[in-house]
């Protein structure tokens, strides 16, 4: 396991070491006589984009769950902010592989629906919430309900909705995995728009190595389960990236690496 | 694809007066006796006659009717909310409440004559039993069956029970419930009539069991008319809350 990452494991924060925003250290998971996390450890610091990657089933989705505090891991520590995570996170947002949205609600009312549920007045972040769904591109459809939208439209009022409460850190599911490739790479470039808008922190789970190479400063590569850490490639193309990053030596390059690694080729 | 009221009823009013002329054109050509199918003129004689004896009765039917399906209504969603959130009472009222709701009700509706007597107590409580189930089984539904992943939402930007309570699964069970109404007005209908074949001297159903035993078949056919009418109202009435308020259901969408 200590071979499985690339960072090195730092001792417990001194006095004037900055706290990590994430830190998790030897994080498992076991369901019943399964084990879905076999020992991760890794930390994200703040305004960090990380690409989780790994093959099907190797605990992506499980590892975000516990990030968010929605399940506790079977042994080993999640900090958030250097404090112990006990039970749902607040300052995160959360977006699914589905979008979630409750039928009932326009756009703008599914956007208001994480104020409400903490307890705040409608009003007092209406126009945030109009602002975020102006910048997702969707002035002109926050009165319309869930089914008049597309599949990428409720998909942007989803990330809407995880950034209205302004969070530190957002957790994403695959929340492109239903789009078509088209409008899943512009939605790539709007996520990575609104990220660098937002300071916060995104940890993106993803199964496209192009979208992870793309929008990441680092991807976390998984292996098949038992979930393990393999390596954690740093990607160090400059930003903003756009639509010929793709076609760049060093992009091709560090996506080839990462396609390798999860392939369980290693290369030097 | 909207289409005009008229056109839309233009058809079922069709069939209805082709079905009333071959009726009453037809039916003297049968032999056919008239107090086991009486013409629909007859019908509509009687129900001239005896319109306010009609209404009258009709009026108490309803009203016993209506009473026992908002008191199911209330029961109904209190028991659906008590299973939820009391896991004791989940755990010894459901199975209860499955093996009673084994008993044919109207079985049950002599004994409620005896326990609750002839007046209306009996009649509300039997159309209570009857439309009780559907809507206590759809509020249940309606309160649960809701997406995980909805409830993680709202736990993470900090809902309470309460909150979620109601603005997650009190929406979400509303339509069920509507559907629940639309099974349970009509057996609280049921339920009401039965009390009234069984005891009691008031209500349509007595009407229709006084006009069986003086064989005066127009006047049952009348009080049959008069309360297809009320249920239908009845369903309409709900179906136009439906429109207003629960347009975004799938079965509602506009196409
Ligand atoms: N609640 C649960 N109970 C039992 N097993 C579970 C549960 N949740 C996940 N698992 C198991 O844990 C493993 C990891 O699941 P997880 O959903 O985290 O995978 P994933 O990496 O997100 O996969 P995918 O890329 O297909 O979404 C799987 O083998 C799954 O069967
Ligand atoms: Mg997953």
């Amino acid at each position: 396991m200590s071979d499985s990452t690339v960072e090195p494991r730092q001792p417990a924060p001194a006095v004037a070491a900055p706290t990590a925003l994430v830190e998790l250290s030897s994080v498992r998971k076991v369901f019943d006589d399964l084990i879905a996390i076999d020992g991760i450890s890794f930390q994200v610091t703040d305004n960090e984009f990380v690409s989780i990657v790994g093959p099907s089933g190797c605990g992506k989705s499980t590892l975000l769950r516990m990030l968010a505090g929605l399940i506790a891991p079977s042994s080993g520590a999640i900090r958030l902010r250097g404090r112990p995570l006990q039970g749902p996170a607040r300052d995160v947002g959360m977006v699914f592989q589905s979008p979630v949205l409750l039928p009932w609600r326009t756009a703008l009312e599914n956007v208001l629906f994480v104020a409400e549920m903490r307890g705040e007045r409608r009003r007092t972040y209406r126009s945030r919430a109009l602002d975020l769904l102006r910048l997702a591109g969707l002035a002109g459809f926050e009165n319309r309900m869930p089914y008049e939208l597309s599949g990428g439209m409720q998909q942007r009022v989803a990330i809407c909705r995880a950034l209205l409460l302004n969070p530190s850190i957002i957790l994403m599911d695959e929340p492109f995995g239903a789009l078509d490739i088209i409008t899943r790479e512009r939605m790539g470039f709007e996520l990575q728009n609104i990220w660098s808008a937002s300071r916060s922190t995104v940890l993106f789970v993803t199964h496209s190595i192009t979208e992870a190479a793309l929008l990441s400063d680092r991807i976390l590569v998984m292996s098949a389960r038992p979930g393990r850490l393999v390596e954690v490639v740093r990607v160090d193309l400059p930003r903003p990236r756009e639509r010929r990053t793709l076609s760049s030596p060093r992009f091709v390059e560090i996506a080839a690496h990462v396609s390798e690694t999860i392939a369980g080729g290693w290369v030097e | 694809m909207a289409r005009s009221p008229a056109r839309r009823l233009g058809k079922p009013i069709a069939s209805v007066i082709a079905v009333l002329l071959l009726w009453q054109f037809g039916l003297p050509h049968t032999n056919i006796p008239t107090y086991v199918l009486p013409l629909p003129t007859a019908i509509a004689v009687r129900l001239d006659q005896t319109f306010g004896a009609l209404i009258g009765n009709l009026g108490v039917t309803a009203s016993t009717t209506l009473l026992g399906l908002a008191l199911a209504l209330v029961i109904g969603v209190l028991l659906a909310l008590a299973v939820i959130f009391v896991p004791a009472v989940n755990a010894v009222l459901v199975p209860v409440l499955a093996a009673f709701n084994g008993i044919p009700k109207i079985a049950i509706a002599p004994l409620f004559i005896i326990w609750f007597g002839l007046g209306l107590e009996s009649k509300i409580l039997l159309a209570f039993l009857l439309a009780l189930f559907p809507i206590f089984v759809n509020a249940l539904s309606g309160l649960v069956e809701i997406e995980a992943d909805v409830f993680d939402l709202a736990r993470l930007a900090g809902g309470t029970t309460m909150r979620i309570f109601l603005k997650v699964r009190l929406m979400n069970a509303l339509p069920f419930i509507v559907d629940g109404l639309k099974v349970g007005f009509p057996l609280a209908l049921v339920g009401s009539i039965v009390g009234e074949f069984i005891g009691g001297n008031r209500g349509i159903g007595h009407l229709i069991l006084s006009g069986q035993f003086n064989l005066d078949t127009p006047l049952v056919f009348a009080a049959l008319l008069l309360i297809s009418l009320f249920t239908t109202a009845g369903i309409a009435l709900i179906s136009l809350f439906e429109k207003r308020f629960l347009g975004w259901r799938p079965s509602r969408r506009q196409r």
